[in-house]
């Protein structure tokens, strides 16, 4: 426990990789080669420990895993493998998980070769100076074609025949062989062991019983049990009550190295105090400056969140607030709408952080909820000067005080077989998309770039790509700041009363086409009803759309005596208990369904 | 009205009505689903007299039961439904009608439900006359229900009746004898039942001028002859050895017979002042009214339902059995209900929605969602003034769908 590795003998790394291309199943042979794991112990997909991961075959969060390596060399080496989440929406993540390592294992599945994520993982990677080391993975299996899918990875890399490896991750072939390459071709850690001590926090999590537990790189000095350290970016000071290194399990230590990967347990209990990127130095002897890299990361994508059951309110609020203290990008605030009750306002980072943040709360809090259309945030800039932050299209100011919208817009890239180019180019028309350029991988392969109004990926921006390719594209994209666009916000109207949760911010051009779709689907799911409902979409006062929910012509029994009344009167009973899942819209009686089908309609909403 | 006065509470009060239900039918008709047994031709199979004998017996007896239990004054209405009453022939009419004749007010409505088989010239003239007690000076008949279902042989036949006398005969003979008010009990959504047909119905009725009419839409009750062979006729498209059955009428074909009917009838100044019912002036049903109103009323007679304050029983529906415990001077068997206010409240409501009572808002409040009844307002189905609501005519066609509407969410309640 106290033996202390020396700097040469560490070597932090990740596994980057598109996902699917097999980066856990890479880390759970690493684990039982290197006897880190028991066989007996072993679960498929270690590293991934929440369920919804695991089935998803998604990560998450990162986590990390110290194993002792006995190299070819006859050294034993410390390698501190961190595992990255796989998904845009987690980009940010990835970076801080990035600069906690000197390499990275840019894994590609030798049947599919580079996708979009490996792109923009492998440029990650990059950014930090890490040593890449490309492999190729599952050359077992008969589809892989490993010589195109090596001259993609040199096209991306550079890298030359010699450097990429091929392995089977599945059946372990080649495994070895990534792991020395980890300690030849990796980098020691280069921190300063008698410099001011500075941590990097790549990953924090909440523990119930312990607060805080930051994840963290050492990356000058050292830390111990019961030093007083400061959070750079806050100032916030604590003690830390116990650290160590993952075995996988945590195991506590004195101290943490100078280059050592591990874990820090402080007092703090909320996350959003111990944020990912934040360094943590000594709070006596603390570093002059703090690790770079350092941002507070913002919901990109909002929906509102209302339980089905107006009662389970207080309930969702104390689900919110246990997942909130895991995740410190999740932002709620209450919010009550006509249409379906009291319920949340959410910022996600993206949709997939939405679809998880959903799932979790209905499998493991129980809840039943409805999802509104998922919007971005826009910037309403009035004539009166000032700017108003829309996250609810219902908080749209009124047309006449805007001077203009102005809507975040992405830098999307595109990997496509090159015969889907035309195909692409045409789905980027419809969707508002600039092209920027393109450039081909291989003859095969093309990369695309386009910019485009991040709502129209969070509307069906990638459902239609993967459908009109046939699942062969895939894609990556980064922020690129806000721009003017000719915006609306299209009311549906029930009996003429404006139905909050279904407000829509769109391009105008399409407004008509929306607004038929929505009324006619709603038209479709609304029961008659005790009177005539005219259902509109309208823009301010200008209606685009226009059905009619007709009214029920007869709803009577013809008879009613001595008996029959406890019969008719349970019938009636039993009717109204039946419609505790109709919303009350005004003089509307809207079945839940109505607002599922028509929240479906907009594809964005639907999980992937 | 009722300015400044506490309502009262739905059947509370002294009972001043008397339902006699007369479980025994010739034969069963395919779509019923009342209580009632089939007795072969009436009368003439051995134990049938002993049967009906019984009967009166029992009602005579559960009459004396029931005065004493509760508070019973001067009947205002005395019903006799069925079942078919007319089955117990006049003698045993008039024996029944001698039980009640001291209990009734000198206005008293008594109503007796005949089927045309039975109204012949011999129940016509007791029926004209049979509230002529020996020197009660006023001749009053009784009340007269026709059960005619349809003028149209075969759309009787669609309901499985098979006696074969002719409703207007019937209903001749009952005005030439001098009965005073005279109904007829309609059934329209008959399958095979088109709208030609229909208007046929509506002309004979018009025509002969009843005083009144009850015309409800066939209730296709789940169990009943009628039910199978409508759903052997879903399956059955056509084909087949025998003839297929004919098939129930569309909803919207029930829907806008239903509206023709109401509209005829009420140009024809026929007062539409119930769901399915209808009278000339002076003639409205006062028991069913009554009913309607949430009046106490008792039930005597296998399967008949009593409601009085705060519970509601119904009488277990084997005659014999019933007949046998009222014999060994023992209350026969029944299901009790208790209502609560609450229910109370609700079945005022759903009563009142089906006549266009006025209602006292403060009856039913304590049930009703106001945002719920600021709307139905809004939309013309119940009109509020002056602490009253009343269900309009074209919040009647939907009573039931305005109810469910109207009641508060369940979870909401007190
Ligand atoms: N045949 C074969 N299948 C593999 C190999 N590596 C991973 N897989 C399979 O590919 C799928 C995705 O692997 P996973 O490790 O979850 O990918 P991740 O999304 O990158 O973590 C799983 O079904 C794995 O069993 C391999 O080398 N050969
Ligand atoms: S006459 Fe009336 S009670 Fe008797 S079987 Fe026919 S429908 Fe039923
Ligand atoms: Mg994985």
């Amino acid at each position: 426990m106290a033996v202390v590795t020396p700097l040469d003998h560490i070597r932090n790394f990740s596994i980057i990789a598109h996902i699917d291309h097999g980066k856990s199943t890479l880390a759970d042979r690493i684990l039982e080669r290197t006897g880190t794991v028991a066989p007996r112990d072993m679960k498929e997909q270690l590293l991934d420990k929440m369920d919804l991961e695991r089935e998803r075959g998604i990560t998450i969060k990162s986590q990390a895993v110290r194993i002792a390596y006995a190299a070819r060399d006859g050294q034993t080496y410390q390698l501190n493998l961190i595992d990255t989440p796989g998904h845009v929406d987690f980009t940010y993540e990835v970076s801080r998980s990035l600069a906690a390592c000197e390499g990275a294992v840019l894994l590609v599945d030798a049947t599919q070769g580079v996708e979009a994520q490996t792109v923009a993982n492998a440029y990650l990677a990059v950014d930090n100076d890490l040593e890449i080391i490309p492999v190729l993975n599952k050359i077992d299996l008969p589809a892989s074609d490993v010589p195109e899918a090596e001259m993609e990875l040199h096209e991306l890399t550079g890298a030359t025949h010699d450097e990429i490896l091929t392995i089977s991750a599945k059946t372990g072939e080649g495994v070895d062989e990534v792991l020395e390459a980890v300690v030849q071709r990796t980098p020691p850690p280069e921190g300063d062991p008698t410099a001011p001590p500075r941590a990097l926090i790549f990953d924090s999590e909440y523990d119930q019983y312990r607060g805080v537990i930051a994840y963290v790189r050492v990356v000058d000095g050292h830390f111990d049990r019961r030093q007083l350290v400061t959070l750079m970016s806050t100032g916030q000071g604590a003690e830390i009550e116990e650290l160590g290194s993952f075995g996988p399990g945590m195991t506590p230590a004195e101290r943490l190295e100078t280059g050592e990967v591990g874990y820090i347990i402080t007092g703090v209990k909320d996350v959003a105090q111990v944020r990912v990127g934040d360094t943590i130095t000594d709070r006596r002897r603390p570093a002059g400056e703090a690790l770079p890299g350092y941002k507070v990361v913002h919901p990109m994508v909002f929906t509102g969140l209302f339980p089905t059951e107006g009662d389970k309110f207080e309930e969702l609020r104390d689900a919110l607030e246990k997942l909130k203290l895991n995740d410190a990008a999740l932002l709620y605030e209450p919010e009550s709408s006509v249409a379906l009750g009291f319920g949340f306002r959410c910022g996600f980072l993206g949709l997939l952080h939405m679809d998880i943040v959903r799932e979790r709360l209905e499998r493991e809090y129980g809840l039943e909820l409805i999802t509104t259309m998922p919007n971005v945030e826009y910037h309403a800039h009035l004539t009166g000067g000032g700017m108003a932050v829309v996250r609810n299209p219902a908080q749209m100011p009124e047309a006449n005080s805007i001077e203009r919208v102005e809507e975040p817009y992405v830098t999307a890239s595109i990997l496509v077989p090159s015969q889907f180019v035309g195909t692409i180019m045409e789905l980027c028309q419809g969707r508002r998309a600039d092209f920027v350029d393109m450039k081909y991988l291989s003859p095969e392969r093309v990369e695309m770039h386009y910019r485009l109004p991040l709502a129209e990926i969070v509307l069906d921006f990638f459902d239609q790509l993967k459908t009109r390719t046939r699942g062969y594209a895939s894609l990556d994209y980064d922020y690129s700041g806000y721009r003017a666009s000719d915006l609306v916000k299209l009311d549906v109207l029930l009996a003429g009363e404006p139905v909050d949760a279904l407000s829509l911010i769109i391009p105008r051009e399409s407004a008509h086409q929306r607004g038929k779709a929505l009324v006619t689907k709603l038209r479709q799911k609304i029961p008659r009803q005790l009177f005539e409902v005219p259902v509109q979409a309208a823009i301010g006062n200008k209606v685009v759309a226009r059905e009619t929910v007709k009214a029920v012509r007869k709803d009577v029994t013809a008879k009613c005596y001595g008996g029959d009344i406890s019969r008719k009167r349970k019938l009636l009973e039993k009717q109204k208990e039946g419609k505790k899942r109709m919303k009350q819209l005004g003089v509307v009686e809207v079945p839940q369904e109505a607002f599922l089908a028509v929240l479906e309609l907009e594809p964005g909403a639907k999980g992937r | 009205m009722h300015g400044g006065e506490t309502p009262r509470p739905p059947f509370d009060g002294p009972v001043r009505h008397v339902y006699v239900h007369v479980p025994f039918c010739r034969a069963r008709c395919d779509y019923c689903a009342f209580a009632s047994v089939a007795v072969g031709g009436g009368g003439s199979a051995t134990d049938v007299p002993r049967l009906f004998d019984a009967y009166v017996e029992g009602v005579a007896a559960e009459w004396e039961r029931e005065r004493a239990a509760h508070d019973v004054r001067r009947l205002r209405t005395l019903y006799l439904g069925g079942g078919t009453p007319s089955l117990l022939g006049p003698d045993r009419l008039e024996r029944l009608l001698t039980v009640f004749r001291p209990h009734l007010t000198p206005q008293a409505e008594v109503t007796v439900e005949v089927n045309p088989e039975d109204a012949g010239t011999e129940f016509a003239a007791w029926a004209a006359g049979a509230r002529r007690s020996p020197g009660s000076g006023a001749l009053r008949g009784v009340r007269i229900s026709l059960g005619v279902q349809s003028f149209l042989p075969e759309l009787r036949a669609a309901l499985g009746r098979t006696a074969q006398a002719d409703p207007r005969a019937a209903f001749d003979r009952l005005r030439a004898a001098g009965v005073a008010s005279i109904g007829l009990d309609l059934i329209h959504g008959i399958p095979g039942q088109t709208p030609e047909l229909l208007a046929g119905d509506i002309a004979t009725v018009l025509d002969l001028r009843p005083d009144h009419v009850s015309w409800y839409e066939l209730d296709v009750s789940e169990g009943t002859a009628l039910a199978r062979r409508l759903a052997r006729a879903e399956g059955t498209a056509g084909g087949g050895r025998r003839a297929a059955p004919v098939a129930a009428l569309a909803d919207d074909v029930r829907a806008a017979g239903y509206r023709r009917l109401v509209r005829a009838l009420s140009r024809a100044g026929y007062d539409w002042y119930e769901v399915s019912n209808f009278a000339r002036p002076g003639h409205k049903a006062r028991h069913n009214l009554a009913c309607w109103r949430a009046r106490p009323y008792l039930g005597l007679g296998p399967g008949a339902v009593s409601t009085v304050g705060a519970r509601r029983w119904t009488n277990s529906a084997d005659p014999r059995a019933w007949a046998a415990a009222l014999a060994a001077g023992r209350r026969p068997t029944r299901s009790v209900e208790e209502l609560d206010d609450a229910t109370r409240a609700r079945e005022r409501l759903l009563l009142a929605a089906r006549c266009g009572e006025p209602v006292p808002l403060e009856a039913v409040s304590a049930v009703v969602d106001p945002d719920a009844l600021a709307a139905s307002a809004g939309a013309g189905l119940v009109s509020v003034r002056g602490g009253t609501l009343r269900v309009t005519r074209k919040g009647r066609h939907v009573a039931d769908g305005l109810c469910v509407r109207l009641f508060r969410a369940p979870r909401l309640r007190g």
